[in-house]
């Protein structure tokens, strides 16, 4: 049983049209099923859990990359359900997943084709993509278990612990090497920044990338990490990888 | 055997590749899960079962086991290598080489005692156990 969940932002009218041809796709397809819309009232959480319960085996996240991001780690948390995505507006996520926008992506959802992906898990929250941590001079990364540590030597790189990245992890013109979701591992990734005319400039040539099972994240003052964009984690934090733990509904333009 | 797809030790796409950038330092027991590209600072122990390009302005403080090596940095340990040990003109290596071949280029340093030749950084696999046949190629039971 299909269950929709329509973020907030999609109560403004200007969606109207676009979400009124998405139904009509889902009923032309058969695979229609009960809708809910997300709302200052309503917890996400809540609401799937509940729906869940009552016999919903796929959830389908309606919406943009942080509705998405949203919905990710409440259906990880629960065995044996499959999440699909609508995407009502261009994102990164959905063309990495290969899913075009509006009643196109009905058609995706009807084929089900399902990739068994990983997860990162910080703490006891998962997440899809990445884990930002600010640098600080304090800070420390243990690696599998405390064998290796890794520390910065300038102080100034952007430090990510990455499942999946949307951009090649390098510069050159037609890599396709991207942190690839089903290997089991996971990236801690350190890209130096420089400064050019005044600007801080990300310089992807110097990166740092160790594939990793399990990290540790450690400092004397309390650090705010950020995953998907979305929930902020305080340090310490214990980071691993969840093998397979989501079952996504994709399509076959899909980067991984 | 061509270890490297590029002369500069570009590895090849698609592995599992660990890569130390000048921005970071790495201490400890470090085990590469693929190719391991060094750029920046280690120390401790170095492994990877697979191929290690250590870039010109690596400076390593540590033992080294690999199945292949290009070195154009600084080196200060004890190297073991199963196949191919590389040395550029800017390497500079303090420590013993164990290999089975080595190609040196003119300028490079090297500080230590080299082994090389077949036989030599191969990793000795225990012997298979024996099992008799009888006349009809059945195995009795005991033998297990």
């Amino acid at each position: 049983m299909y269950f929709y969940l329509y973020d907030s932002f999609l109560n403004n009218k200007k969606y109207t049209s676009i979400l009124a041809k998405i139904e009509n796709r889902l009923i032309d397809l058969g695979i229609n099923g009960k809708i809910e819309k997300l709302s200052v009232l309503k917890s996400a959480q809540e609401v799937v859990e509940d729906n869940i319960k009552s016999g919903a085996d796929t959830i389908v996240a309606v919406g943009n990359e942080a509705t998405f991001a949203k919905i990710v780690p409440l259906v990880a948390k629960q065995n044996g359900i499959t999440l699909g995505f609508i995407p009502v507006v261009e994102n990164a996520i959905a063309k990495f997943l290969g899913i075009p926008l509006g009643e196109k992506a009905c058609d995706i959802l009807s084929s089900r084709l399902i990739e068994r992906i990983d997860l990162g898990k910080a703490n006891d929250f998962y997440f899809f993509s990445e884990l930002n941590i600010p640098e600080s001079k304090d800070l420390t990364l243990e690696c599998n278990g405390g064998h290796f540590r890794i520390n910065s030597t300038n102080h100034s790189n952007i430090i990510q612990i990455c499942n999946l990245t949307y951009t090649p992890l390098k510069r050159e013109v037609g890599s396709r090497k991207f942190c690839d979701p089903r290997d089991g591992l996971l990236e801690a990734i350190f890209t130096p920044t420089t400064s050019f005319l005044g600007r801080s400039r990300l310089d992807l040539n110097k990166r740092s990338v160790f594939p990793i099972r399990k990290i540790k994240i450690k400092s004397s003052n309390s650090l705010s990490l950020i995953a998907d964009g979305e929930t902020v984690i305080k340090t310490p934090v214990l980071v691993q990888v969840a093998p397979k733990k989501l079952k996504l509904i994709v399509g076959k333009e899909r980067k991984f | 055997m061509n270890m490297f797809k590029k002369e500069e030790g570009e590895i090849k796409e698609g592995e599992t590749e660990t890569i130390i950038g000048p921005s970071v330092k790495v201490e400890g027991d470090f085990h590469g899960e693929g190719s391991v590209v060094v750029e920046g600072q280690v120390s401790g122990t170095l492994r990877t079962n697979q191929n290690l390009r250590i870039g010109a302005n690596a400076k390593i403080k540590a033992d080294i086991q690999a199945a292949n090596v290009l070195i154009a940095g600084e080196v200060r340990g004890n190297l073991q290598i199963k196949e191919k040990a590389e040395l550029k003109s800017t390497a500079k290596v303090t420590g013993d080489i164990t290999t089975k071949v080595i190609s040196i280029e003119t300028g490079a340093v090297l500080n230590g005692k080299c082994t090389s030749g077949n036989g030599i950084g191969e990793v000795k696999e225990s012997p298979k156990p024996k099992i008799r046949n009888n006349r009809n190629n059945n195995l009795k039971k005991e033998e297990f």
